[in-house]
C-alpha cells in the first residue's frame, strides 16, 4: 500500500539522489577546468579515464579493488556522522587495523585459512575500534573535541606503526620499511583470478547492509538517529547519549580498521609504511556523496573507485597524477554541502553577460546623450 | 658548564624557531574565532601558504614575493571556507574540512605538472639569518638573536598589532561583538558578514604566512605533508591561549619547546619516531586536561539574517 509517508520518503530520496548527481557533475566540471589548465583536453582525458576503468573486465576489477578501502572508510565516517560525531581518525584506525592484521597474519601459524582470516580481521576490527573508543572516551569524559583528538591520534598512530615496521617488526629481507609477508593462510580469497579484488569487497557490502539494518530497524539505531538530530532532545527523551557516542565511534573505528586489514590481507600482503593513499580522508567525500546513508556509501565508494582506477590509467600517459581524484573528492564535499553554490557558479557567466549587456546599453545611452 | 649553556642555547633557539609558524597561524585563528567563524581550515591554509610560498619564490627568485604568494594563497583558500560557511551557511566543520581536503589535494598536482615529482620541490631562495655585527658579541642572547631570521621579528610585530587591534580599537571591539552575539551586533548596525569575512581572510593570510615560514624560513623547499597537523594544533593552542594573541604566543612557545625536543634527542637511544610523537601527545594532553573553564566566544557558528 502506498501511503503518504512512502511518497514522502520516495520524494526525499529522489531529491537527495539529484543533489548527489549534481554535486558530482559540478566537481567533475571543475576538475575539467583543472585538466584544461594543465594543458590537456578535458573531454579526451575523461574519456580515457572512463574507458580505462569501465571498458574492460580488468578495468572494472581494478575499479572495485580501488573502491574497497574507500567503502570501508566511507562507512566509518558516515556512521559516526549520523550521531554528529566527526571521526577524522579513520586514517589512524586504518593503519592500526592494518598493523594488527599484519601481526596476526605473520605470527599466528598452523591454523586453517578460515580461522586465520577471521582471527586477523577480528584483531584489526578490535584495535581500530579501540582507537575509536579512546576518541569517544576523551569526548564523553573530558569534552575534548573529537575533530582534533582524532587528528592528533592519527599522527601518533601512524608514527607508532612506522616505528614498529622500521624496528621490532621489520621484515628480515626488506630494504624498505615494511613487516614480514603474512602467511598464505591469512590471505583473503580472491574473487577474480590474478587480481587483488578479494572477498573484502563482499565484506564491505555486508557491513553496509548490517549498518543500515542497525540504523533503521533497531532500537539502538533509533536512539542513534535521535542523538544525531539533537543531543539535548535525545537526553530529554531518556537516551544515554554517552553510551550511543561510545558505541558508534567504536563501530566507526572498527570498520576503518577492517579497511586497513583489507589492504594488508588482499593487496600488499604486508604492512608497508605509508600504504594508505589517504583513504581515511577520502572516506569523508565518499560518505558526503552518499549523504551518510550506509547502503548508498557502497555506490559512492564504487564511483570514486572508478575515478581512481581511471586516474591511474590517465597518469600512465599524461602528467596528471592520481591525486587529481583527491581534488574531485574535495570538491564533492564542497558541492554536497552547498548544492546552491554549483548552480550559482553556473549562473556567473550568464550574470556577467547580463551586466556586460547593461554596461554596453548604458554606454550607448550616454553616447546618445552626448550627441543630443 | 659550557656544555650545559650550549645545550640551553640550542633548546631555546630551536624552540623559538619552531614557535614562529605556530604563533602566526594561531593569531590568524584568533581572528577567525573572535569573529565567530571556526578555525578548522587552518591546516589547509597552511599547506597552501607553504606550497605557494615556495612556488612564488621559485617563480620570482625573491623570498619576499614568495611570502606574498603564500599569504595570497592562504587568503584565497580561506575564502572557500568563508563563502561556504558565511554565505551558504554550511556546517562549519564540513566547510573547514573541505578547505583541508583541497589543501591536501592541490600541491601534488601542480608539483607533478611542473617537476614530475609529487613529494619534494627543488630548493628555492629563502630567508637567511640576519647579521647583527657587534650585537652578536653579547654572550648568550647575541647567539640566540643571530640564529633568527627576519620573520621572527615580523611575527612579534604581528602579535602586538593583533592584540592592539582586537582589544584597543573600535574595529576589534566590533569584531569581538560579532563573535559573541551576531544578533545584537547586527541590531547595532555592525556589518556582521563583513566582519566574519574579515576574520576568515585574516586567518587565511596569517596561516598562509605561517605555512610560508615552513617552506621559506625553516627550510628552502616544499615537502608533501610538511605542515604535519600544525593547523590542527593551532586550534588547540588557540583555545589554550584563551583566544588572545598574547596567549597564542605563549602557547606557541610551549609547543615550540616540545617540537624542538625531537631535534635535540635526534641521535639518542630513543627512536626518532617516538620522539616525533611528543608534540601530538602534548597537544592531546592540553586538549584533555588544560582547557578547564574554557569559554568559547558564544556566537561561533551562528548566523544572523541581514536585510
Amino acid at each position: 500500500m502506498i501511503t503518504r509517508r512512502t511518497i514522502f520518503t520516495m520524494h526525499r530520496s529522489v531529491v537527495s539522489i539529484r543533489t548527489s548527481i549534481l554535486s558530482l557533475f559540478f566537481a567533475i566540471l571543475v576538475g575539467g577546468v583543472i585538466i584544461a589548465a594543465a594543458g590537456y583536453s578535458p573531454i579526451e582525458t575523461y574519456a580515457t579515464m572512463f574507458r580505462g576503468s569501465l571498458s574492460s573486465k580488468k578495468g572494472i576489477i581494478l575499479s572495485l579493488t580501488q573502491a574497497t578501502p574507500l567503502i570501508f572508510t566511507g562507512l566509518s565516517f558516515a556512521i559516526a556522522y549520523r550521531v554528529r560525531l566527526v571521526n577524522l581518525g579513520a586514517e589512524g584506525q586504518l593503519y592500526l587495523g592494518a598493523m594488527a592484521a599484519a601481526i596476526v597474519g605473520y605470527y599466528v601459524q598452523g591454523v586453517s585459512q578460515c580461522v586465520h582470516v577471521s582471527l586477523a580481521l577480528a584483531a584489526s576490527a578490535l584495535l581500530g575500534g579501540l582507537a575509536g573508543l579512546f576518541i569517544g572516551f576523551l569526548r564523553v569524559k573530558f569534552g575534548a573535541q573529537e575533530v582534533i583528538t582524532s587528528i592528533m591520534l592519527n599522527e601518533i598512530i601512524i608514527l607508532f606503526t612506522s616505528y614498529l615496521a622500521a624496528g621490532p617488526l621489520k621484515g628480515a629481507q626488506s630494504v624498505t620499511v615494511q613487516t614480514e609477508r603474512i602467511r598464505a593462510t591469512a590471505m583473503l580469497p580472491v574473487l577474480a583470478k590474478q587480481s587483488q579484488l578479494t572477498i573484502a569487497f563482499i565484506l564491505a557490502i555486508v557491513i553496509a547492509i548490517l549498518l543500515s539494518i542497525l540504523l533503521n530497524r533497531t532500537v539502538t539505531g533509533y536512539e542513534m538517529r535521535v542523538t544525531g538530530f539533537g543531543r539535548r532532545a535525545a537526553e530529554t527523551g531518556g537516551i544515554k547519549v554517552w553510551k550511543i557516542y561510545l558505541l558508534t565511534i567504536f563501530i566507526s573505528g572498527a570498520v576503518a580498521g577492517l579497511g586497513g586489514a583489507s589492504q594488508v590481507m588482499g593487496v600488499n600482503r604486508r604492512f608497508v609504511e605509508g600504504f594508505s593513499a589517504s583513504y581515511g580522508f577520502s572516506g569523508i567525500s565518499v560518505a558526503a556523496l552518499a549523504l551518510y546513508n550506509p547502503v548508498a556509501v557502497v555506490f559512492s565508494g564504487i564511483i570514486f573507485g572508478i575515478l581512481r582506477a581511471g586516474a591511474m590509467t590517465v597518469s600512465r600517459t599524461t602528467l596528471i597524477p592520481v591525486e587529481f581524484v583527491s581534488v574531485i573528492q574535495a570538491l564533492v564535499v564542497v558541492f554536497m554541502a552547498a548544492p546552491q553554490l554549483g548552480l550559482d557558479l553556473l549562473g556567473i557567466p550568464k550574470n556577467l553577460f547580463r551586466i556586460g549587456k547593461q554596461l554596453v546599453a548604458r554606454r550607448a545611452g550616454s553616447a546618445e546623450a552626448c550627441h543630443e | 658548564m659550557s656544555d650545559m649553556l650550549n645545550l640551553l642555547t640550542i633548546i631555546l633557539v630551536s624552540s623559538l624557531r619552531m614557535s614562529i609558524p605556530m604563533a602566526l597561524t594561531t593569531v590568524g585563528a584568533v581572528f577567525s574565532v573572535r569573529s565567530g567563524v571556526s578555525e578548522l581550515g587552518c591546516e589547509g591554509m597552511m599547506i597552501m601558504g607553504a606550497f605557494f610560498g615556495m612556488l612564488g619564490s621559485y617563480m620570482t627568485q625573491s623570498m619576499w614575493l614568495g611570502l606574498c604568494w603564500g599569504i595570497c594563497a592562504g587568503t584565497a583558500i580561506s575564502m572557500v571556507h568563508g563563502v561556504l560557511h558565511i554565505s551558504y551557511r554550511v556546517n562549519q566543520t564540513i566547510s573547514g574540512m573541505s578547505v583541508n581536503l583541497l589543501g591536501l589535494a592541490i600541491p601534488p598536482i601542480i608539483m607533478q605538472l611542473l617537476w614530475k615529482t609529487k613529494t619534494l620541490s627543488p630548493s628555492v631562495v629563502s630567508f637567511r639569518k640576519i647579521k647583527f655585527g657587534l650585537l652578536e658579541k653579547i654572550p648568550f642572547f647575541g647567539k640566540i638573536f643571530s640564529e633568527m631570521n627576519i620573520l621572527f621579528y615580523l611575527m612579534m610585530a604581528i602579535v602586538i598589532i593583533a592584540w592592539i587591534f582586537l582589544f584597543k580599537t573600535v574595529w576589534g571591539l566590533r569584531m569581538r561583538m560579532v563573535g559573541e552575539n551576531p544578533t545584537v551586533a547586527s541590531t547595532l548596525g555592525i556589518p556582521v558578514k563583513a566582519y566574519k569575512y574579515l576574520g576568515t581572510a585574516l586567518c587565511g593570510a596569517l596561516s598562509g604566512m605561517g605555512g610560508a615560514y615552513l617552506s621559506l624560513g625553516q627550510m628552502d623547499l616544499f615537502v608533501q605533508g610538511m605542515t604535519a597537523g600544525r593547523g590542527y594544533i593551532a586550534m588547540v593552542i588557540n583555545a589554550f591561549g584563551r583566544y588572545n594573541p598574547a596567549g597564542a604566543l605563549v602557547g606557541s612557545l610551549f609547543f615550540g619547546f616540545f617540537d624542538s625536543l625531537q631535534i635535540i634527542f635526534q641521535d639518542s637511544f630513543i627512536p626518532s619516531a617516538i620522539m616525533m610523537m611528543t608534540p601530538y601527545v602534548f597537544t592531546l594532553a592540553v586538549l584533555v586536561f588544560g582547557l578547564k573553564n574554557l569559554r568559547i566566544p558564544a556566537g561561533v557558528g551562528k548566523h544572523v539574517d541581514e536585510q
